[in-house]
């Protein structure tokens, strides 16, 4: 829950500087184009902030399922979670050796 | 009076081929002039969601240029010089028989000398050494290098004018061209859209706007597919087209062999955005309509489409939709095709190919086929657009060349009658 509302929150914030507006008026379920008034080229400047901001390659086919602030949210934790897992398990056998011994 | 104007003289550098003979059956035979880019030394290929081009290969400057040519210009211009140079030998003009001030050169460029400034650039920042910044950096870049270096090259010393519009930049050297003539400013214009800028900026800027196809890496000769399903971007080309234009007058008394007649154009801006066009088509369509105008043509009497044609998801279907609203049902009769299907997208060069193209198939009855046109998407199918070689008499062809800056341009070529 933690790492959502981090991820959901700096998300946020991207998007309020880019749009130069309050980041609670903008809702996870507003959609890009229709709702935030992004066209192709906006989307593709405000995803390439995201990229920066989460060290992320969006591939070309992967744009079309960014229709939402919510898709974009749910993305970027998809994308995140092999890592996050990589961590906990490089993390774990040291762990158990030290009550081993 | 104002001048007729004709095409007396073809040449090209392109990725299926360097010349027009083999450019011409390259094309007929439907080949890919598509590649994979091997890297961008020293940046691998891996690192670029595109990883393929049309590129020209096997083009030594030293083969068809004095070593102070080539090395004084950057590829675009030299790809310039070597189109212009066979125009002119095709056209058969002699210049020690031409007034030098009444032959102008008109140059379409996009993008102009990348290839020796991105190397500079990168010089000067990672070295800070501006002492070391080549003397011949400032003329190679400049964009006119290319319309200065083939005026030099012909003693043509007329107007000498570039025209960057990105996309349809030679589109409008075409156009200028047959203002300057029928002004009656100039009796000859070498006119060429030269482009060469398949470097490792450019293209990373290409594929960082999500304009380019990157699901066909693995299979590049089926990577550009203009009207077809499953299109998803365009494929960045180099080369260079050139076109001698030609009083009419002037062509008759010296004889010339006349290809086609220039007989209208038009330039317009969508006023919209850099980069996306207006997605019902009523701009493109207007620009079609000015052509044909200034022309003296109806659509009635248009048989074929030479189109933009990137293969973009949105601008091909901007292009039919505007086509079937200027054309209504002639739509269903035009043949079109789209040139970048086999080379790529050549940016300044783009326009100057396609006019040639056009001029071909008027010569020959002849409308090169559309490769990858395997799953037409429903909304650019028409009955004109194939796979295959088609074949018609020719008498009005239309060519199409819109540009990034919301830039739009249309050329009217005619049939002259015997």
């Amino acid at each position: 829950m933690a790492a959502d509302s981090a991820i959901t929150d700096r998300i946020l914030t991207a998007l309020a500087e880019y749009l130069k507006r309050d980041k609670r008026s903008i809702g996870t379920d507003y959609s890009l184009r229709d709702d935030l008034g992004l066209d192709s080229m906006a989307t593709i400047e405000l995803l390439f902030k995201i990229e920066e901001a989460f060290d992320l390659q969006i591939p070309d086919q992967d744009l079309q399922g960014l229709v939402t602030v919510g898709d974009v949210i749910g993305y970027v934790e998809r994308r995140l979670k092999p890592a996050a897992s990589a961590k906990q398990a490089a993390k774990s056998p040291v762990k158990r050796s030290r009550t081993r011994k | 009076m104002t001048q007729r104007v004709v095409i007396t003289g073809l040449g090209v550098v392109s990725p299926i081929g360097i010349g027009i003979g083999q450019f011409w059956k390259s094309a007929l035979e439907g080949r890919s002039g598509v590649s994979a880019i091997e890297s961008f030394d020293p940046f691998p290929i891996d690192g670029y969601r595109s990883r393929v081009a049309g590129q020209v290969r096997h083009f030594d400057p030293a083969q068809f240029l004095a070593p102070t040519q080539a090395e004084r210009v950057d590829r675009y211009a030299q790809f310039a010089l070597v189109a212009a140079k066979e125009a002119m030998a095709d056209s058969g003009l002699r210049m020690e028989m031409e007034r030098p001030h009444r032959v102008g050169v008109i140059v379409g460029a996009g993008m102009g000398g990348m290839v020796m400034g991105e190397r500079e650039i990168t010089q000067l920042y990672q070295q800070r050494k501006p002492h070391r910044v080549h003397p011949n950096f400032i003329p190679v870049i400049t964009l006119n290098s290319a319309s200065g270096i083939v005026a030099m090259h012909f003693g043509a010393k007329g107007p000498n004018l570039t025209i960057s519009t990105a996309c349809s930049s030679s589109a409008h050297a075409v156009g200028q061209a047959l203002n300057c003539i029928r002004n009656s400013q100039a009796d000859v214009v070498i006119t060429v859209g030269a482009d060469a800028s398949i470097t490792p900026l450019v293209f990373a800027g290409f594929c960082s706007l999500r304009a380019l196809s990157t699901r066909f890496n693995d299979r590049p000769a089926s990577a550009s597919r203009p009207f077809d399903r499953n299109r998803d971007g365009f494929v960045m080309g180099e080369g260079a087209g050139a076109l001698i234009l030609e009083s009419l007058s002037h062509a008759k008394k010296r004889k010339a062999r006349m290809y086609a007649e220039v007989a209208g154009y038009a330039a317009t801006s969508e006023a919209y955005h850099m980069v996306i066009p207006r997605e019902d088509g009523m701009e493109v369509a207007t620009t079609i309509r000015l052509a044909l105008k200034d022309a003296g043509m109806t659509p009635a009497q248009v048989d074929y489409v030479n189109a933009h044609a990137t293969a973009t998801p949105i601008g091909d279907a901007v292009e039919i939709k505007a086509i079937k609203d200027v054309f209504k049902s002639r739509a269903n009769r035009l043949l079109i095709n789209a040139t970048k299907s086999l080379i790529g997208h050549t940016l300044g060069a783009a326009g100057a190919i396609g006019t040639i193209v056009s001029a071909l198939a008027i010569e020959t009855g002849q409308i090169h086929p559309t490769i990858n046109y395997d799953d037409p998407d429903p909304a650019c199918a028409l009955p004109g657009i194939s796979k295959s070689v088609q074949e018609r008499r020719i008498r009005v062809a239309l060519m199409n060349a819109f540009g990034f800056g919301s830039n739009n341009a249309a050329v009217v070529l005619k049939k002259l009658s015997r």
